[in-house]
Parts: structure tokens; C-alpha cells; sequence
């Protein structure tokens, strides 16, 4: 309920009240990003781009459900490794490559590292996880990586 | 510019398998839905399937939750499964139908219960404010104070409970006794501030202390035993935190305990498991930012550094003289209190009246200490260039022996101090008894008593208000007039509020630092953190510098020193509880206050701090600090109530020799004579010494069952590791296989550039090919020959034009020809439009006419069934049989580039699956077939044929690209559409057969699908665990292509028309499951036969 309200503040010309008549209704992603929750997020693009239905960051009410569903702290961690590694997956191949792993860097980074630096820890992260060496990280490697991680749990989750 | 071309095609092809991928998702979940559909109409009317379909649909909705689909389509689920159950539900028992409601009911109350007890948990809004602003990191420094104000909550109840509210409802009221009352000449001065300040006065002979309690063994008309009630509690408080302590580090030992295997994954983490989510703030996203980058850049210094060894002798002097400082602030912190308290205590002796300063400086002098001797240690730590992970280790080492040396200090010294009042006591006994020696008698026989006596000699009191020794030497004065208990009784008397309690006094001197402490923290944050965050604010704008960002700076939040600040707080508390009982009370009102303060200030003015020490919930770090904290707190209390004598004249335990004798004499007096004898037996050597050795052998065992335990773990561990390593290897080999194929394909890249040199290098080898086919035959190498054999195709239609001209510059010429050629067919090939193609003719013909001279020599199979075909229609040809070539150049490309590269990667080896070998087999039946079919060739209306074909070509080609075989199918189409011969597009269909197979295989791997017909050849012997998925595919691929050539062999009777009717069909073909390498087997061989047949009823 709350967030059907968050959803419909961001977007009030847009979504009616009443949601059971008029169910194709999408809020831009220029909206949603907007968001309190994710105005700081550097991956809110791609957690748009992910949760949306064509990929394009416009989400329904539907969509933004799944996201805080994933998001919330009750989701298990699996479902939230899944999501986080689409995440991470700039180029939806399904497998994040070098160029996935660039962007990540530099988005969390905001572009602070050197271009020596983001190759050298892409690289580095390449060989830590990839169990099968084959230069990219297929979603087996990233869950086995991140489910190990001691706080990916307590970061990995969007408050409403 | 063929690197490019090809590489463009890579990637169509790429895009193709990924939306094939996608599809093939979705339809997995199709099937999911499939499967739902399929149970909703398969009911049986056998209970035992409802239930368990009813079962399988519950756990579906439990579970929804859990599966990544879309919300629609959990929803679509989950009403599906609503109605199948609510559908079939009514058919079982009632009980079962009702048992799952209440299941229901209960689960919606327990959740409702649980959000409302939300509402109940102090602060959670406010946390949760926090972390979504801040990060976990600064949260758990405000969970951690909620678990201590739990704690002390805790604490509170249990002093408030057993020991003030029974005081203060049954003990003697306020001035009933000496203990009670305040000292005649310090009423005056009693509601002063400053002696409230000092804790003096009206609180003084409170039940804020020790000595206000009474000594009466029962209290009030139930008897309750205060006393006894006071030492337990004053127990229990230490052995509750201890448990309370020790339980949640088990628990979260417990659930850290996945997370502490060995941290291999570094970088990883500190790439995707940096975001906090949760930071919802711009200025904490900076600075989170900013800690990435540094935690980041240490990384990889950290990675460097391991690999040079760099001049230490430097670092390592200056560590020494850092340590070296470290150590004398210490030592000197440490001194600084002990002079504070004994200059104090030299004052209270010396001086009568103490100024306000001279009053609390011990408690003024702690705090400062505690405050700014945390700052200095950072800069000296700055000096170490350690690592800042190592920096910050140290720094909080630092500090919590700086905390815990200051609190040692200062009770030692009171403790001394408490020792040099028993002396002076025990002197001016002595000095008494000196004095009068008569009543000595009575002094000792009555002073345990002297307490309980009523109290007229207050007047006395009022007027021997001075030292001791005046009260002495008048108390010898009025010995001649006075009965002698009295001199006695005012002797004892005047002792006492003069500072006889000790046990008062510490508890005195917790208090006072406690709130002390409390100010100072109060004012650090005011002064430090909001009027810098004020300074910071609204001045950066006038001032010469970036104030933001260059010097003051905005307050951090430096989560590991204040959670320090908190365990020394507690510290003090557990030291103090003893002796001042409501203390706890106290605490918790300070914490609910700086848990306010704090969070205020966190809000308005802190960023958080850039080297965010990973101090999650899960983290013992902490927990083992208080535990210590604990421990070493609880000493000085133990070893007072062990060692000293409690004060004569005031609190519960007055007159007794030690203060835990209370137990004893309760048990000896106040329990049955049974019990007495019981606890006698038990504390007796023989039982205690047998239950020590048995505690150090069970403690003993246990420690050897950990230690097994942890053995077995390891090597549980190292099997899963393993397992998990040779799965490791398998993934690996098959990477392996894949990089090779990928090394191929990369190497035809470039290869696509020169494979004009290497086409007519074929084509000059083609004369040795003629051999060569039957060398890879005997071989029985199926792809090789494929690729021989569909490389002899191009030959075949080149002789057709049989141009005169010389070989050589032929080819030197067909390289860039073929280059264009190739360019355009592509197009052609998705577009499907006859005009690109035709807009080459020139070229290709020219390069067909390369093709004749280059291959004099080729097989004489084809020689004979080119001409034969070529002579009837030479001039249809010159418009359409050109387009041929660039198709079919394009495979020989391909062809010529496999022929390369697979008897390098590829030994024979790998060709050792039945099933090839019956492709082989089949093979030459093909070309026997084609052999005997090509004369038929010249026969057939081919243009209008073609044409018609090409048209459904354009309409195949975007209808069918979903499926990865529609493309070679397409092409192959194409391809034979083009072809004059039907002989040759046999043969192309054949190698797509084979390709189709290795394209099933790849499916899963998108990017090299359509590299290579092989891999299939490769992967079967050596990986039989691929998944099934593939095993399943590939039969039934195979079955639909055998379907098409069945009827492509039909259709080459009748028309062409319907073989294209077929070819569509193929995409749907593969859903269909259950089809097992048998039958694909059977079904190629019956096909060269049914092809034989036909052929032969053709002829």
C-alpha cells in the first residue's frame, strides 16, 4: 500500500487512484530515479533498466513492486544475488565481461581511478572469481563470490 | 573490412542466440505455466495426487516469493495456484482444509503482531532513519547503544526491584538514623549547588549509595533481607552480563560463522559488495564514494606491496618512537590521575572548604584524558604509515588500554585512598583507646552497634564538628561527665560522615564520572560537531579557503572510537554498580540522552567516516571488547568486596569482617539446620576439589571436541573443495574446448582477410583435393570431408563458365573480387533481395571463371555433372547463377578456414561418437546420391524454381530467425536456390546437418554458435554430463532436419515448393522432446536410402 503511494507520488498526473481499471500505466525512469532511495545510487539506472519490463527503465506498478520485493529485507539472498548480478550485467549477456566490470568500477568510483587502475582491478576481480577462466563472470561465480561476502546482505537492500 | 564483415555477422548471429536464449527462458517458464495447466487438467480422483498437487501448489505460493519472475507473472501463479487448491481443496478432508486455514490465520496474526511490536522497539524509526541515510555502518553503532540501554535497562529493574523500592517502602526512613541523616553542619550547605554538584549533601545520604543503606538483617513486616538482597544482586548484575554477553557473541559467532571462511574474493567484494544501497543521502554518497576509491586504491597498493619489499629500516624507527610515545602519553595519563586523586585527596585533608575545580578535577582530568588522548594517538598513528586496516586496529588497541588504564588508575588510587581512611580509622581507634583506656572495653564491644542507636548526641556532633583529634581530646574531656557508650557512640559517630564510608565515596566518584563523562560528550558534541558544522556551513562562502573540503571540514562520524566511548561508559557503570546501586538507572538515562544527541547531531551534522571499519551487526569485535571491558571492571569491584573491610557505621554489610560473610551468616542462621549442614559439606575440600578437577576435565573434553570438530570441518572443506575444483576442471576443460573454438574463431577473423589468399590457395590445392577426399575419407573425418567436399562445390559451378583464362592472375584477381562478393551476401542473405546480388554479377562471374581455371584438376565427379548442368542453361545462368557464389564462396570461406584450423585443434580423437560416424557413413551415400541425381538437374524449370525460392527466402528469413537452425537453414536454402546443381545443395545440407548439431550443442553458448559444426564432435567425448538440455534439443533438431531432407527429397521430385514449406516448420520442431539418438541415427539411414529410392524411381 505504502508503496503504491510512492509510486503514484512520483508520478501523480500519470497514475490514477484507482489501479484496477487502468493497469498499463509507466512511470519514466526519469521519475524513478529521482527517487530519494535512489537519487544517490549509481546503479539506479541499471536497477531500473533491470526491474523494467523492456529493459528501458520505465516501470509499471508491477515492476516497481518486484524491485522493493527484491530490494526489502525479507527477500532471500539468492533471489538478491540473481538481481544483483543482472545488475551488474551492463550489457545483459549474461555474464558480466570486462566491460561490465569497467562500469561497475567507474560508477562506483564516480571516475576517480585512473584508467590503469580500472583495468588493474577489473583484473583482479576476473581472477579472483572466475572459477572457470574464462574471462568473465557467469552468474555461478558471481553467487558463489557474493553469497560469501559478509555484508552483502545488509547492503544489498533498498529501505522505503 | 572483412574483419569487420565478419565480426558484424558474429554479432547478428550473437543477437540471434540471445534472443533465442531469452525465448528459450521465457518458455521455460512457459512451462512452468505449462506444467500448472497440466495439473489443473489432469485431476484425478485420487486423494493422494489432489494432495499433493494441492501441496505442491501451497509450496508454490510460499515460495513465490523466492523466484525471480516478473510480478505479473507471480501473481498469474499465484492465482492459478489459489484456484487449483480452493478447486480441489473441498474434495479431502474437512480437517485438513480447516487445519490450513488456522495455519493461515496464525500466520496472518503472527505478522501482525510482529509489525505491531515494531511499533514497541525503542528508536527502531530512528535507526532505520539512519542507516538509510548513513549506511549500516553508522547504524550499528546506534544498535549496539540500543543493546546496551537493553542492558541496562535490564540492570536497572533488577537494583530498582531487589534493592531501592524495598528500601525505600520498608527501610528507615530518611533521618532515622546516623547513616541516613545529613551531618548537622552540612545541612547548610546541603541543597547547595555546588555540593549537589559534588554529590554531596541530600544526595550524598540518598539510596543513590551504598551508605545509605540500612543494616537491619530484615526490613519491613515480611522480613526481607536486605543485606542478602544487596550482595546477590550486586552479583547478579556481573553474572547477567556476562551471560547476556556471552549469549549474543555465540549467536553471532553463529551467523557469521558462513561468512568467516577465507577471504579470497578481496577486489570482489570491494566492487559489488560497496554500494550501500541503503545510502540515500548525497553527502554520505560522497563520502561512501570516496571510501570506495580509497579502499579501492589500498587494494591495490596492498597488491603491490606484496610484491616489492620496500626500505623499512625508516618505517620501522619510526614505529618504534610511535610506540614509544604511545606508551609514554599512557604512562603518563596514568600518572596524571593517580597525582589528580591523591592531590585531591591531600586537599580534602588539608583544605576545609574546596572550590569547585579542586572538587571534580579527578573526574574533569579522567575525562579530558579520555577525550583528547585519542586524538593525540591518531597522529602518532599517522607517523606509522601502517596499513590503515592495521592504523585503526592499533588506534582502537590504543585506546581501549587508555580507557581501561585511566578507570584502573583512578580506582586504584581511590582504593588506596580507601586504604589510608581504614589506617587513619583504625589510628584514631587506637589514639582512642590510648586516650581512655577504661572504656576501651565498651568502645570495641559496642561500636559494631553504634550504628543502630538513636541519635541524641547530634547536638554533641554539632558542636565537635572539627577534626578527629579535637573530638578525641574533648571526647577524653567528657569521659569524667558522660557515661561512657555515649563518648563512645559520639566518637564513632563523628567518624563516620567524615568519610568512613568508604564504599560511599567510590561509588561517589563513579557517579560524578559518570557525569562528567556525560557533559564532555555533550559539549565535544555541541562544540566539535555542531557549531563546526555551523562554522563550516554559513562561513565556507566568506572565507579564503574551501572550508568543506580543506581544514575544519564537517564532524566525522567516527563509529569505532565512539563505540569505544560506549564500552568504557559501560565500564565505569559495572565498576560502579556495586557500590552506588543506582547507577544503572543513571545509565540508562544517559544513554536514552546520547542516543538523542547523537543521532540528532549524525543527522545535521556528521559525515560518516571515510574508512568505515566493517563493524556490521554480525561483528564480535565489539562484544569482545565489552566482555573484556567486563572482566577487567569487574576485578577492582571482586577484589574490593573480597578484600577490604566494609565500612563500620554505614551501608548493608556494616560490622561484618568482610562483606560476603552475609551469605554465610544467612545460611547458618536463617536456613534450615539441614541445608547448613549441606552447604558445609559441599564447601568442604573433599567436594570442591573433586568438582575443580572434573570442571578442568570437562573443560578439558569439550576443548577436544571443538578441536575434532574443527578438524573435521577442515576436512569437509577440503572436499568440497575438491568436488568443487574438479567440477572446476570439467568447466574448465570445456572452456577449453570453447576457447579453442573461440581461438578458431578469432583466427578466422583475421583469417576472413586472407581468406581470399587461402581460398585460392584451395583453390590451388583443389587439384590435390581430388586425393585429399579420399584421404580424409579413410580418415573418416565427417567434418573434413564436409568441408572437402562442399569446397569442391564452388569448383563445380565455376566449371560452368569454363572462361578462359589463366590461373594465376585469376586468382591474384579473385581476392578482392571475392571480397566484394562476400560483402553483399550477406545482406542478400538476411534481406533476401535479388538486386544486391545481382548488382555483383560482373564479379562473380569473373570469379567463377577463376574458380574454372583454377581447378583443372577437379574431381571428375563433378566435372561431367557441371557440364551436363551448365549447357542447357548457360544463359539463364549469366542472370541468376552468379548469385550462387557468394553464398557458397561464403561457406567455402568458412569451409576453407575449418578445413585449417580442425586438424589442428581437432585429432581424431574427438570424431569417435556413433552418430558421426554414421553422418560419415551417410556421406558418401550423398554424394552418390548427388552423383546420380545431377544428371536430373538440367531437367527442372530452375529459374522460375529459384526465383520462387529466393522470394520465400525473404519470407523465411525474418519469419523463422528465432531458432539458430532457421539460419543455416536459410542459408542453405539460399544457398541450393542458387545452386544450379542439385547435386551440391545436397551436400551443403548435409554439412548443415552436422552443423545443425553442433549448433544445438552451443545453444547455450550464444557468441560461438554458428562458428562451428564441430564442437558437438569435441564436447560429446568429453563432456557426457552436459547438460540435458542440450541432449534433449539436438535429437529432436536432428529428427526435424532429417524430417526436411525426407521431404526436401520428396520436394526434389515434385518441386521445390513444398521442401520450403517444410523448412519453416523446423522451428517448431524443436520444442517437441523425447527423441533419442537412435532414432536419429535410424532416420539418417533411411534417409540416403529413401533418397536412393527416389533417385532411382526419378531415373
Amino acid at each position: 500500500m505504502r508503496l503504491f503511494y510512492r509510486y503514484q507520488d512520483l508520478a501523480p498526473q500519470l497514475v490514477p487512484l484507482d489501479y484496477t481499471s487502468c493497469p498499463d500505466v509507466k512511470v519514466p525512469y526519469e521519475l524513478i530515479g529521482t527517487m530519494p532511495e535512489l537519487k544517490d545510487n549509481p546503479f539506479r539506472q541499471r536497477i531500473a533498466q533491470v526491474f523494467s519490463q523492456d529493459g528501458d527503465g520505465h516501470m509499471t506498478l508491477d515492476n516497481f513492486l518486484d524491485m522493493f520485493s527484491v530490494m526489502s529485507e525479507m527477500a532471500p539472498r539468492d533471489l538478491k544475488a540473481y538481481y544483483a548480478f543482472k545488475i551488474y550485467d551492463f550489457n545483459d549477456d549474461n555474464y558480466i565481461c570486462a566491460w561490465d566490470l569497467e562500469q561497475t568500477v567507474t560508477r562506483l568510483t564516480r571516475g576517480e581511478l585512473s584508467a590503469e587502475e580500472v583495468s588493474l582491478v577489473c583484473e583482479k576481480v576476473l581472477d579472483e572469481a572466475d572459477s572457470d577462466h574464462d574471462g568473465r563472470l557467469s552468474l555461478e561465480d558471481f553467487q558463489s563470490m557474493i553469497l560469501r561476502s559478509p555484508d552483502f546482505l545488509s547492503t544489498f537492500h533498498i529501505r522505503i | 573490412m572483412k574483419p569487420s564483415k565478419a565480426s558484424q555477422r558474429y554479432r547478428s548471429i550473437r543477437r540471434n542466440t540471445n534472443q533465442h536464449y531469452l525465448y528459450q527462458d521465457s518458455l521455460l517458464l512457459g512451462n512452468s505455466d505449462d506444467s500448472f495447466n497440466a495439473d489443473e487438467t489432469g485431476d484425478s480422483n485420487d486423494p493422494e495426487q489432489i494432495f499433493q498437487n494441492i501441496q505442491f501448489q501451497k509450496d508454490l505460493m510460499a515460495n513465490i516469493r523466492c523466484r525471480p519472475w516478473t510480478m505479473g507473472q507471480k501473481l498469474r501463479a499465484l492465482r492459478r495456484a489459489k484456484q487449483i487448491v480452493l478447486k480441489f481443496e473441498g474434495r479431502l478432508t474437512r480437517t485438513r482444509g480447516y487445519q490450513a486455514a488456522g495455519a493461515e490465520l496464525w500466520r496472518k496474526l503472527a505478522r501482525l503482531a510482529c509489525n505491531f511490536a515494531v511499533i514497541f522497539i525503542p528508536w527502531e524509526m530512528r535507526i532505520k532513519k539512519i542507516e538509510s541515510h548513513f549506511g549500516s555502518g553508522v547504524a550499528s553503532y546506534f544498535i549496539f547503544l540500543r543493546w546496551l540501554f537493553g542492558i541496562n535497562i535490564v540492570l536497572t529493574v533488577m537494583t530498582g526491584a531487589f534493592i531501592v523500592i524495598p528500601e525505600l517502602i520498608a527501610g528507615q526512613p530518611f533521618g532515622s538514623t546516623v547513616s541516613k541523616t545529613i551531618p548537622q553542619e552540612q545541612v547548610m550547605s546541603a541543597q547547595d549547588l555546588d555540593t549537589i554538584w559534588s554529590l554531596g549533601g541530600y544526595l550524598q545520604y540518598s539510596v543513590l549509595f551504598y551508605g545509605y543503606y540500612g543494616r537491619e538483617r530484615r526490613i519491613g513486616r515480611a522480613g526481607y533481607r536486605l543485606p542478602l538482597a544487596y550482595f546477590l544482586v550486586g552479583m547478579a548484575v556481573f553474572a547477567y552480563s556476562f551471560i547476556i554477553l556471552l549469549k549474543k557473541m555465540a549467536k553471532n559467532s553463529r551467523t557469521s560463522l558462513a561468512s568467516a571462511s577465507n577471504e579470497n574474493y578481496t577486489f570482489c567484494w570491494r566492487v559489488f559488495c560497496a554500494w550501500d544501497y541503503l545510502i540515500g543521502n548525497p553527502e554520505a554518497a560522497e563520502s561512501k564514494t570516496a571510501a570506495i576509491v580509497n579502499s579501492i586504491r589500498e587494494a591495490i597498493l596492498e597488491e603491490q606491496e606484496k610484491k616489492k619489499s620496500k626500505n623499512m629500516a625508516v618505517t620501522i624507527c619510526l614505529r618504534i618512537i610511535a610506540n614509544i610515545l604511545v606508551l609514554l602519553s599512557l604512562a603518563g595519563s596514568i600518572y596524571l590521575i593517580y597525582f589528580v586523586v591523591d592531590r585531591s585527596q591531600k586537599l580534602e585533608q588539608s583544605k576545609k572548604e574546596l572550590t569547585l575545580w579542586e572538587k571534580n578535577e579527578v573526574s574533569v582530568v579522567v575525562s579530558l584524558v579520555t577525550m583528547l588522548a585519542p586524538s593525540a594517538f591518531d597522529l602518532i598513528a599517522a607517523l606509522e604509515m601502517y596499513h590503515p586496516r592495521t592504523t585503526l586496529r592499533f588506534q582502537l588497541a590504543r585506546v581501549l588500554v587508555l580507557y581501561l588504564g585511566n578507570l584502573y588508575s583512578l580506582i586504584i588510587a581511590l582504593l588506596d585512598k580507601v586504604n589510608s581512611m581504614n589506617t587513619e580509622e583504625g589510628a584514631t581507634k587506637n589514639t582512642t583507646s590510648h586516650w581512655i583506656d577504661p572504656p576501651t572495653f565498651f568502645a570495641t564491644r559496642t561500636a559494631p552497634e553504634g550504628g543502630q542507636w538513636p541519635t541524641p548526641g547530634s547536638g554533641m556532633g554539632l558542636r565537635r564538628n572539627s577534626t578527629s583529634t579535637w573530638v578525641l581530646g574533648e571526647t577524653s574531656i567528657l569521659t569524667s561527665t558522660m557515661p561512657y557508650t555515649k563518648a563512645n557512640k559520639t566518637v564513632l559517630y563523628t567518624q563516620g560522615p567524615q568519610g568512613q564510608c568508604w564504599e560511599t565515596y567510590v561509588g561517589q566518584e563513579m557517579l560524578k564520572l559518570s557525569v562528567i563523562d556525560m557533559l564532555f560528550t555533550v559539549a565535544s558534541i555541541l562544540l566539535i560537531d555542531f557549531f563546526r558544522g555551523l562554522f563550516v556551513r554559513y562561513l565556507s562562502d566568506y572565507w579564503c579557503w574551501d572550508l568543506e573540503s580543506k581544514f575544519p571540514e564537517y564532524g566525522e562520524f567516527k563509529i569505532a572510537e565512539n563505540v569505544l566511548h560506549l564500552v568504557y561508559n559501560q565500564g565505569m557503570i559495572w565498576m560502579g554498580a556495586f557500590f552506588s546501586p543506582c547507577l544503572p538507572a543513571f545509565n540508562v538515562l544517559k544513554l536514552i540522552g546520547l542516543m538523542y544527541l547523537r543521532s540528532w547531531a549524525v543527522l545535521t551534522c556528521n559525515v560518516p567516516h571515510q574508512q568505515v571499519f566493517r563493524a556490521s551487526r554480525s561483528n564480535n569485535f565489539y562484544l569482545a571488547m565489552l566482555l573484556f571491558m567486563l572482566f577487567l571492571c569487574m576485578l577492582p569491584t571482586i577484589f574490593a568486596i573480597v578484600h577490604y573491610k566494609p565500612s563500620l557505621n554505614c551501608g548493608p554489610f556494616s560490622g561484618q569482617e568482610k562483606i560476603y560473610d552475609i551469605v554465610s551468616e544467612t545460611i547458618e542462621n536463617d536456613l534450615p539446620a539441614w541445608f547448613h549442614s549441606v552447604v558445609g559439606h559441599i564447601s568442604s575440600p573433599v567436594v570442591i576439589l573433586p568438582a575443580v578437577l572434573l570442571l578442568f576435565m570437562l573443560i578439558y573434553y569439550l576443548q577436544s571436541i571443538a578441536r575434532s570438530l574443527k578438524l573435521s570441518n577442515q576436512q569437509l572443506r577440503m572436499q568440497i573443495q575438491n568436488a568443487r575444483s574438479e567440477d572446476k576442471k570439467k568447466v574448465a576443460q570445456m572452456v577449453e574446448a570453447r576457447i579453442q573454438t573461440h581461438e578458431e574463431s578469432t583466427k578466422r577473423l583475421p583469417k576472413d582477410s586472407d581468406l581470399l589468399s587461402q581460398l585460392s590457395s584451395v583453390h590451388m590445392v583443389t587439384a590435390q583435393n581430388n586425393g585429399n577426399v579420399v584421404n580424409f575419407d579413410s580418415l573418416s573425418n565427417n567434418s573434413i570431408r564436409l568441408e572437402t567436399v562442399t569446397k569442391s562445390l564452388p569448383q563445380s559451378p565455376g566449371q560452368r563458365h569454363r572462361a578462359p583464362c589463366s590461373p594465376l592472375p585469376g586468382e591474384s584477381r579473385s581476392r578482392p573480387e571475392e571480397d566484394i562478393n562476400r560483402y553483399p551476401h550477406d545482406p542478400s542473405a538476411s534481406t533476401g533481395s535479388l538486386q544486391k546480388n545481382r548488382s555483383c554479377t560482373s564479379v562473380t562471374q569473373i570469379q567463377s571463371i577463376n574458380h574454372v581455371r583454377s581447378e583443372p584438376l577437379s574431381r571428375k565427379d563433378f566435372q561431367p555433372i557441371s557440364r551436363l548442368l551448365h549447357e542447357p542453361g548457360v544463359s539463364a545462368l549469366m542472370t541468376h547463377g552468379h548469385r550462387p557464389h557468394a553464398p557458397r564462396h561464403y561457406i567455402v570461406n568458412e569451409h576453407a578456414s575449418r578445413k585449417k584450423t580442425h586438424p589442428i585443434f581437432w585429432p581424431e580423437r574427438h570424431f569417435k561418437i556413433d552418430a558421426l560416424g554414421e553422418v560419415v557413413e551417410l556421406y558418401p551415400r550423398n554424394v552418390r546420391q548427388y552423383k546420380s541425381w545431377a544428371p536430373h538437374q538440367p531437367r527442372c524449370p530452375q529459374l522460375s524454381e529459384e526465383e520462387d525460392m529466393l522470394r520465400r527466402d525473404f519470407v523465411q528469413w525474418p519469419v523463422a530467425p528465432r531458432s539458430l537452425t532457421d539460419l543455416p537453414q536459410a542459408f542453405y536454402v539460399d544457398d541450393r536456390s542458387e545452386s544450379d546443381t542439385r547435386g551440391p545443395e545436397l551436400q551443403p545440407r548435409i554439412y548443415y546437418k552436422s552443423g545443425d548439431d553442433g549448433f544445438e550443442d552451443q545453444f547455450n553458448r550464444p557468441p560461438f554458435v554458428h562458428k562451428k559444426p564441430c564442437s558437438r564432435n569435441v564436447q560429446y567425448p568429453q563432456h557426457p554430463l552436459k547438460p540435458r538440455v542440450k541432449a534433449k534439443f539436438e535429437p529432436s533438431f536432428t529428427e526435424s532436419d532429417s524430417v526436411s531432407a525426407a521431404s526436401s527429397s520428396d520436394q526434389q521430385n515434385s518441386s521445390t515448393d513444398q521442401h520450403l514449406q517444410v523448412m519453416p516448420r523446423q522451428g517448431k520442431f524443436p520444442r517437441s522432446a523425447g527423441q533419442l539418438g537412435r532414432r536419429k541415427a535410424k532416420s539418417r539411414q533411411a534417409l540416403p536410402a529413401d533418397l536412393n529410392d527416389l533417385v532411382c524411381s526419378n531415373v
